[in-house]
């Protein structure tokens, strides 16, 4: 598969990236590990004029801790935050995540930024432009039909990145730097809702750190997939648990991932969370399993990821 | 279109190239260097045929740009024969029958050097979870596992 034409560049600083931004007026992407943007300008999905690669900014790649806060740099792969040993012992849930993303070979190209900020999907926009063409371009290319929802008038595409979903269970902050400066802000507030245009950045913004509270968590990942490895998330729900209560977080059901708050695990409580889950989980017909059972599995996950955090003591 | 100049070593081999910013590594080792054990399948990073090791980690090859390795160590499966003489895993797979239509073999013997490379002992379960980065659609994994645990049991004696 051929990929489109475009310049590279590889700055030394996240100022040098952003003043590429500025010089082509936009029309740049920028690449981390390249798992997610090169399958897309490969499919025409994306169209830069130059690819901005981040890997040789060394601020992207540190992993540091204070009393506080868990500091990752946005470039550091999933595999070696996964094999990062406070991410075990502290937050499980992250942990179970980081191993249950696509396979072991892609979470060591892949990053922690790229993963967050990979964008959604649906059977019917992740093709070739060829089929693409042939079938009408949806709203999330920029047409005016949905063909994954006869008649629907917005865009259902899924959020998949499995580790955002821990990383809201654990109360994380992002920090971006862009045209306008240095920002920090919740990661649920990153979510749009708007399949079309999934995250609310400002203009040429790097996600530069993620940062986690260093509090111990009990959790749990629960995904839904048709293979053990390599594939997306078909429905899947995070849970950090401290104290009496906790967050929980489902994804791979719609453009921003659904977060909720237990009040307390007594069972009554958790059966409450998962009805609830059920109802809000609007599935529909744009992934390889049906609506309806991704949907009752949405209750299944959160009482099954709930439950094996209980188990972990503490 | 400008093109970018890269070097790199590739099987041991210092080379230096002018490649299209746009240029895979896949498609560089193949055609630009007629390496072709590498091989494309999906193209989108989701099969592994196409695994080569750079700087020691596997790599999907038809998701890197040649601009991005520069100054890096490439090993492919041509590189894998040291002195004539065939890699354990090379040799372990032809014993157990581990190659059927052979097209996802390349990519599965890199990923397996690159994981016995940092796991001389490995259970059998991790084995398959390191495989399972890599998809064979004969679906002859049975054995793969079973090459890849002989090899692994035959670089520790």
């Amino acid at each position: 598969m051929i990929l489109p034409k475009f310049t590279y560049a590889k700055p030394k600083s996240i100022d040098e990236s952003i003043e590429l931004y500025k010089m082509h007026d936009g029309r740049i992407c920028y690449l981390a590990g390249g798992t997610d943007v090169i399958p897309l300008a490969k499919q025409r999905l994306v169209a830069p004029d130059v690819v901005v690669d981040l890997k040789n900014i060394e601020e992207l790649k540190i992993i540091e801790k204070n009393d506080k806060w868990l500091t990752i740099g946005a470039n550091v792969t999933l595999f070696d935050l996964k094999k990062y040993p406070l991410t075990k012992e502290f937050f499980k849930g992250l942990y179970e995540s980081l191993d249950e993303t696509s396979c072991e070979t892609l979470q060591m190209r892949g990053t922690i930024g790229g993963n967050i900020l990979q964008n959604t999907r649906c059977l019917f926009y992740n093709k070739s432009i060829e089929w693409r063409t042939a079938r009408g371009f949806c709203f999330k290319m920029g047409g005016t039909l949905c063909n994954a929802v006869p008649k629907g008038n917005v865009c259902f595409s899924n959020y998949c990145s499995d580790n955002a979903l821990s990383l809201i269970t654990l109360s994380t902050e992002l920090e971006f730097v862009g045209l306008k400066g240095k920002r920090r802000v919740a990661i649920e507030n990153i979510f749009s809702g708007n399949g079309v245009k999934p995250f609310n950045l400002e203009p040429g913004e790097i996600l530069t750190r993620i940062c986690i509270p260093l509090e111990k968590n009990r959790g749990a990942y629960e995904k839904l997939r048709v293979r053990g490895s390599i594939d997306y998330t078909l429905i899947s729900v995070a849970v950090a648990l401290k104290g009496d209560g906790g967050k929980v977080s489902i994804g791979g059901v719609g453009p921003a991932p659904l977060s909720y708050h237990l009040n307390n695990t007594e069972e009554s409580s958790i059966e409450e969370l998962a009805n609830k889950a059920y109802s809000d989980a609007k599935t529909v017909a744009n992934t390889v399993l049906t609506p309806a059972y991704r949907k009752r599995m949405a209750r299944v996950l959160v009482k099954k990821a709930i439950k094996r955090s209980l188990q972990e003591g503490n | 279109m400008d093109t970018i100049n890269v070097s790199f070593q590739i099987n041991g081999d210092e080379v230096m190239l002018d490649v299209k910013p746009y240029e895979t590594l896949l498609e560089t080792i193949r055609e630009r260097l007629s390496l072709t054990g590498a091989k494309e399948a999906c193209g989108l990073g989701a099969c592994g045929a196409c695994t080569v090791l750079l700087d020691g980690i596997p790599v999907r090859s038809c998701l890197v740009l040649t601009a991005e390795v520069d100054g890096a160590d490439i090993i492919t499966i041509e590189g894998m024969k040291k002195n004539g003489k065939l890699h354990p895993l090379q040799e372990s797979f032809m014993k157990n029958g581990a190659v059927q239509c052979g097209f996802c073999t390349s990519g599965m013997i890199m990923t397996a050097k690159a994981f016995l490379d940092s796991n001389k002992s490995p259970a059998r379960k991790d084995i398959v979870k390191a495989i399972s980065s890599n998809v064979c659609r004969c679906t002859g994994y049975k054995k793969i596992v079973d090459a890849v645990e002989e090899a692994a049991q035959k670089m520790q004696s």
